[in-house]
């Protein structure tokens, strides 16, 4: 269990690099394959609740580290007042409801229904943006829902949900390597 | 036979070259006409020989041309980097655009210049047509992460030439692929703005020099508190590749 554990922290830290790679797909409203949450959610219904959650701690502290933007301090007479991103850490909790969606179908994947498990990862990815792009909007005080934003949720949604096959098929492969038991 | 006269033997072979002269006649038509077929088809793969090699070096040229136009357009940026450089007032860098929107929410680019090479937080970046394009947001040690002015999270204190108006010009969300806009916020609910006047920064906050292009204004908004305006940004967000880092604001 705990080489399967280290060996899936391996295969995080490896999709940060990926994920660096991989541009946005620019015919299909910018859409991109998020490498990193589908290793954090597809490594999350092969492992207990509390191997989720290291998951989901070390996969959100990784995403923030690429995507948070630190804002130097400004003069509150000039600019107007900094309430306007989000803190460093968010992801972690979101990864951790998303993690928790994921287990909610465990007994089915150690069944060996992994397809399941890989049309859900497309549904969690699509909430976990979704409820991203409303935190980023709740905390700058406007909601913006237009055509381009669904479309661009939607399409990586779909992208990174056709991508899961190929991180389970990897999965069971560590799995096997490290003598782990991820279905019955 | 071998006693038949002369002129017998002379009738018999009129009377021979009289029947078969038609066909030999018609023989050496069509033979003629095979000839000319044969030399048709011949001239034809010549020909289509010809063709080929034609759009052979038709295609090679084509493509020579658009490198050349490539290596042109390549050519002007590097002039007018170099020629923005020289006439410059602020100590610049020039870095190369590596990396386009790397992040999904955020406008940003990433550059070939890191922390090593006089990087730090929150130096100014410019176009080389001199238009504001950002700020540096994280100096790595060999790239640094640049926020557009075009992101929502930017602020950038602006002034109108020629008008009294201060605002503040923040990012405007655009779908993926269309020209972003600017907009000039916390300007006078009366104020006269035209199309077409020029925005520039005014150095307030210390955080971007004074003076500096950042675009025109397109459309003027008086709301009830304030006003808004919509700007076109002086600098082409979508095809930037060099771009200069002020490290020392001399000019402020």
């Amino acid at each position: 269990m705990l080489s399967y554990i280290i060996s899936l922290i391996g295969l995080l830290l490896l999709s940060c690099i990926v994920q660096q790679f991989l541009p946005p797909i620019a015919p299909w409203y910018g859409a991109r394959v998020l490498v990193l949450p589908l290793v954090v959610l597809c490594g999350s219904v092969t492992v207990s609740t509390a191997g989720m959650l290291v998951l989901a701690f070390l996969g959100g502290f990784l995403w923030d580290s690429q995507h948070i933007i630190q804002h130097p301090t400004l003069n509150p007479a000039v600019f107007a007042p900094p309430s306007d991103s989000l803190k460093f850490g968010y992801s972690i909790i979101l990864y951790a409801f998303m993690g928790f969606l994921m287990q909610g179908i465990r007994p089915m994947f150690q069944e060996g229904k992994w397809y399941l498990s890989a049309g859900l990862t497309g549904v969690a990815i699509l909430l976990y943006l979704f409820a991203e792009h409303l935190l980023r909007s709740f905390v700058r005080g406007s909601l913006d829902f237009d055509n381009g934003i669904i479309n661009q949720i939607g399409m990586t949604s779909l992208f990174t949900m056709l991508a899961s096959p190929v991180v389970f098929w990897m999965l069971y492969r560590i799995a096997d390597l490290c003598g782990h038991e991820i279905s019955d | 036979m071998f006693t038949l006269s002369e002129d017998s033997v002379r009738q018999v072979q009129k009377t021979y070259y009289s029947s078969i002269g038609p066909m030999i006649s018609k023989g050496a038509k069509a033979e003629k006409f095979a000839h000319d077929f044969i030399q048709e088809v011949e001239h034809s793969s010549d020909l289509k020989r010809q063709l080929e090699q034609s759009q052979r070096e038709r295609d090679r040229f084509k493509l020579i041309a658009s490198r050349v136009r490539e290596l042109e357009g390549e050519n002007n940026e590097l002039r007018s980097a170099l020629s923005f450089q020289k006439q410059t007032e602020f100590d610049v860098i020039a870095s190369r655009v590596i990396r386009r929107q790397p992040h999904i929410w955020n406008s940003t680019i990433e550059i070939n210049r890191g922390a090593g090479e006089g990087m730090g937080v929150s130096l100014c970046v410019l176009a080389s047509n001199g238009g504001l394009v950002g700020r540096v947001s994280l100096p790595g040690d060999n790239v640094s992460s640049v926020l557009l002015i075009t992101d929502e999270e930017s602020q950038v204190p602006a002034r109108v030439e020629g008008t009294p108006e201060v605002g503040l010009i923040v990012g405007q969300r655009t779908a993926h692929g269309e020209s972003p806009k600017l907009r000039l916020t916390y300007l006078s609910k009366n104020a006269i703005l035209k199309k077409g006047m020029n925005v520039y920064t005014d150095g307030r906050g210390k955080l971007f020099p004074a003076n500096i292009p950042i675009g025109t204004i397109d459309e003027f908004e008086a709301g009830p508190v304030y006003g808004d305006a919509e700007i076109t940004p002086a600098v082409d967000f979508n095809n930037l590749k060099t771009v200069f880092v002020i490290t020392d604001v001399t000019g402020d």
